[in-house]
């Protein structure tokens, strides 16, 4: 081997190091298709077999997922599904950069809002309107899975983000368990707290948790049922007198909830209605397993703060998290669509719904889980797609969230909506 | 002026070679050695080059971006990140102050205390060691964890704070703690001196240790007092160590992510958003390019503040 200087071996050690700087140069974003992906198109058809990782954030649903892939396994020869967990936040801040690749989620699930047009503009999704598994689904329970005319998405879950309520803490007080107007919504808030509980337990202290309440506060308030995009378009204003009318109601409640709320975690909310100390838990059915879970034996029902003199056009709010995908860039789509179908398969829909205690858009599903079963009607009536998550951005819709918790802490609604403003004209 | 001495001859003779002549020969008469010598250091220069080189570098081109972190498509927006960061989102001026409120905080409660409870344990008697055990025990918890047990603590409802002075009598002083927003990022840097101080007792215990026994004892011969002893013993002799803790606790107040996330969950409310916290906030909005601007900045302020406490904190022992 012929020796070389130390000029010589300095010369390739700084060679390689502007290798690293030019390559460190490359321009961001990588490829002109992101990970390969090919936009809207139907999942390629083959042979149901080989592996399909499934990925999506709900741990707690993991079992369930385990039962339904052996059942799908026993339908296909040599098919394997593996379910790829994160956690929520986690799925959130990285589930584009995770799945767009398709290293992992053939099969995969999306946060409504930001989250599904983040997916959409990356071109992860495939086609799936005309689909064997579209066809299973409720029609008006599908649209926040749309992008233009495409069916990109199959939006799985229904999770209605209304107060939870304690049915037997409302018989006991008298209380209207369905008020048609936020004047008896105060009064049925009023008869509770003579009786000796909590009104409302609201987790202020938890930003996710306590902005589902916004959802219902909003719903007949606004002029117009795109009022959040609009809010952050510039169209609308947090200082607007509907949204200030919205922030004075929050105002109302404040006498209604339990101390310190703004500080309270998710948790100890739970418990306080779990426990029977307060007669409405203001998350959303999604804790109905949770309040279960802490020993709540009684009947649960949802209450609608219906914020209108009685002509509001909503009953209700409701959500559709969790939407289905086939990943455009999978290898493997035949069986990554197979596993689609197969979930959104009245039968299968049905074991996961009340096995996890979660309604699901899928039709003709039968809730044999007593707490879906009553709460099955609220399906049919008419609810508003939950407002907050046409923010698509985060910072927007924090700061519009935070504009009503600081009226519950005190500060005065022109405040609070001024302060929210600031935020949204900075961002626009 | 000194006189040249010896013979003409001996001062013609060559001088013996300055470090100028050296470099000079070197460079004309290259050292030449097996090449292999030279692929031994090249795995690490291929890692730093990978996982440091690199990601700086990238970081430094993403902040002159509109990159949205997954779209091919982004403009050079030039240094409007950096011009936005300080005059059109009080969001990130808001985590800025917060963050310096928090770090002169902890920086000024840690030190102190760890300090404290140095001095109060510093004998290696049975009960010191135990409690200087408890005292550290905190810091081997994960952030993670201590973020929840705190946040339980400080619960309104069924916390062990409010239980606590329920349970003296002391109802008036209860509170939201963390829900009150003038209060909250009082009560988090109470945790993460909680979490921290132990170890910088320690640090602080080492440098007492250090102290020769001897000069407590002429000094209490000379008459001297206690503070008299701590001013002239033993504060120059643990003024070293005092440099690296405020050095380390800035580091580490910066940095407090993990802790303020798992007490104020995510996204934390504006009361107890950081600049760490509020570059993951970006970085999770889709923003790649602002939030590498912002990573810049929240770099380059670390870096500024720990050269500027070098420069003022040069707490060195006497005589040195």
């Amino acid at each position: 081997m012929s020796q070389i200087s130390r000029r010589q071996a300095i010369a390739i050690l700084g060679a390689l190091g502007f290798g690293a700087t030019a390559a460190a140069c490359a321009g961001p974003g990588g490829t002109t298709t992101p990970g390969g992906a090919t936009g809207p198109a139907a999942p390629a058809t083959g042979a149901v077999t080989g592996k399909v990782s499934f990925a999506h954030w709900r741990g707690e649903d993991k079992v369930v997922f385990d039962e339904l892939i052996k059942r799908f396994a026993a339908l296909h020869d040599g098919v394997e599904v593996v379910q790829d967990i994160s956690t929520s936040n986690d799925y959130n801040a990285q589930g584009l950069q995770k799945v767009r690749g398709a290293a992992i989620g053939d099969a995969f699930a999306t946060f409504r809002g930001a989250q599904f047009k983040n997916f959409t503009e990356a071109g992860i999704y495939s086609e799936l309107k005309g689909s064997k598994a579209a066809a299973n689904y409720q029609p008006g329970l599908l649209t926040a899975g749309q992008s233009g005319d495409s069916q990109l998405g199959l939006p799985y879950q229904v999770v209605f983000p209304m107060p939870m309520a304690n049915a037997d803490l409302f018989d006991k007080a008298g209380a209207e368990i369905a008020p048609k107007d936020w004047d008896g919504f105060l009064a049925m808030c009023e008869k509770l707290a003579a009786s000796g509980v909590i009104p409302i337990s609201w987790p202020g202290g938890d930003v996710g948790n306590g902005g589902q309440l916004f959802n219902c506060m909003i719903a007949n308030n606004a002029p117009v049922d795109d009022m959040c995009a609009q809010i952050e378009q510039g169209k609308l204003k947090c200082t607007d007198d509907w949204f200030l009318k919205m922030l004075g109601q929050y105002k109302d409640l404040v006498p209604y909830l339990q101390p310190n709320a703004t500080g309270t975690a998710v948790e100890p909310a739970q418990n306080l209605f779990s426990q029977g100390k307060a007669a409405m838990l203001a998350t959303g059915s999604y804790h109905i397993a949770a309040v279960r879970g802490l020993g709540a034996a009684f009947p649960i029902e949802l209450v609608f703060p219906n914020t209108s003199d009685g002509n509001g056009k909503f009953e209700g709010a409701y959500n559709a998290t969790f939407i289905l995908g086939v990943n455009s860039a999978s290898k493997n789509q035949a069986a990554s669509a197979a596993w689609i179908d197969f979930l959104s398969e009245p039968e299968n829909a049905g074991y996961y719904a009340n096995q996890t205690a979660q309604h699901v858009a899928v039709k003709d599903v039968e809730y044999t889980n007593p707490d879906l079963k009553r709460l099955s009607p609220w399906l049919d009536k008419k609810t508003a797609l939950a407002a907050r998550f046409q923010f698509q951005n985060l910072d927007v819709r924090n700061a519009v969230e935070a504009s009503a918790t600081a009226v519950i802490s005190g500060t005065s609604p022109e405040q609070a909506a001024e302060a929210a403003q600031k935020i949204v004209d900075e961002r626009i | 002026m000194s006189t040249p001495t010896g013979t003409a001859a001996q001062r013609k003779a060559p001088h013996s070679p300055t470090r100028t002549d050296t470099a000079k020969a070197r460079r004309r008469s290259p050292t030449r050695v097996n090449p292999a010598l030279y692929l031994f250091p090249l795995p690490a220069v291929a890692i730093i080059a990978f996982f440091l080189v690199m990601p700086t570098l990238q970081a430094f081109q993403y902040a002159i971006t509109d990159w949205n972190g997954f779209s091919a498509a982004f403009n050079y927006v030039g240094l409007d990140n950096f011009v936005r960061a300080f005059t059109k989102d009080s969001l990130f001026t808001n985590a800025l102050t917060n963050n310096l409120k928090f770090v002169l905080m902890v920086v000024i409660a840690q030190t102190a205390f760890s300090l404290i409870l140095a001095l109060l344990l510093t004998k290696n008697s049975r009960g010191s060691i135990l409690l200087r055990a408890l005292f550290f025990f905190p810091t081997i918890l994960s952030s993670v964890s201590v973020a929840f047990i705190w946040k339980f603590i400080y619960d309104p409802n069924f916390g062990l704070a409010n239980a606590v002075l329920g349970g003296v009598g002391l109802e008036a002083l209860q509170g939201s703690y963390l829900g009150n927003n003038a209060q909250a990022l009082y009560w988090v840097a109470v945790t993460q001196v909680w979490f921290h101080a132990g170890q910088m007792m320690v640090v602080y215990i080492a440098g007492l240790q250090a102290i020769p026994r001897e000069l407590y004892e002429a000094a209490e011969m000379d008459g001297a007092g206690r503070w008299q002893q701590f001013k002239s013993i033993t504060w120059p002799f643990v003024a070293p160590a005092t440099s690296i803790v405020v050095a380390y606790t800035t580091v580490q107040s910066f940095k407090a992510f993990d802790l303020i996330l798992g007490i104020a969950g995510n996204p934390p409310k504006q009361s107890l958003d950081i600049l760490s916290t509020r570059i993951y906030s970006t970085f999770a909005n889709s923003e790649f390019g602002y939030a590498a601007a912002q990573s810049i900045i929240f770099m380059a302020m670390i870096a500024l503040v720990t050269w500027l406490q070098r420069r003022l904190l040069r707490l060195t022992p006497k005589g040195e």
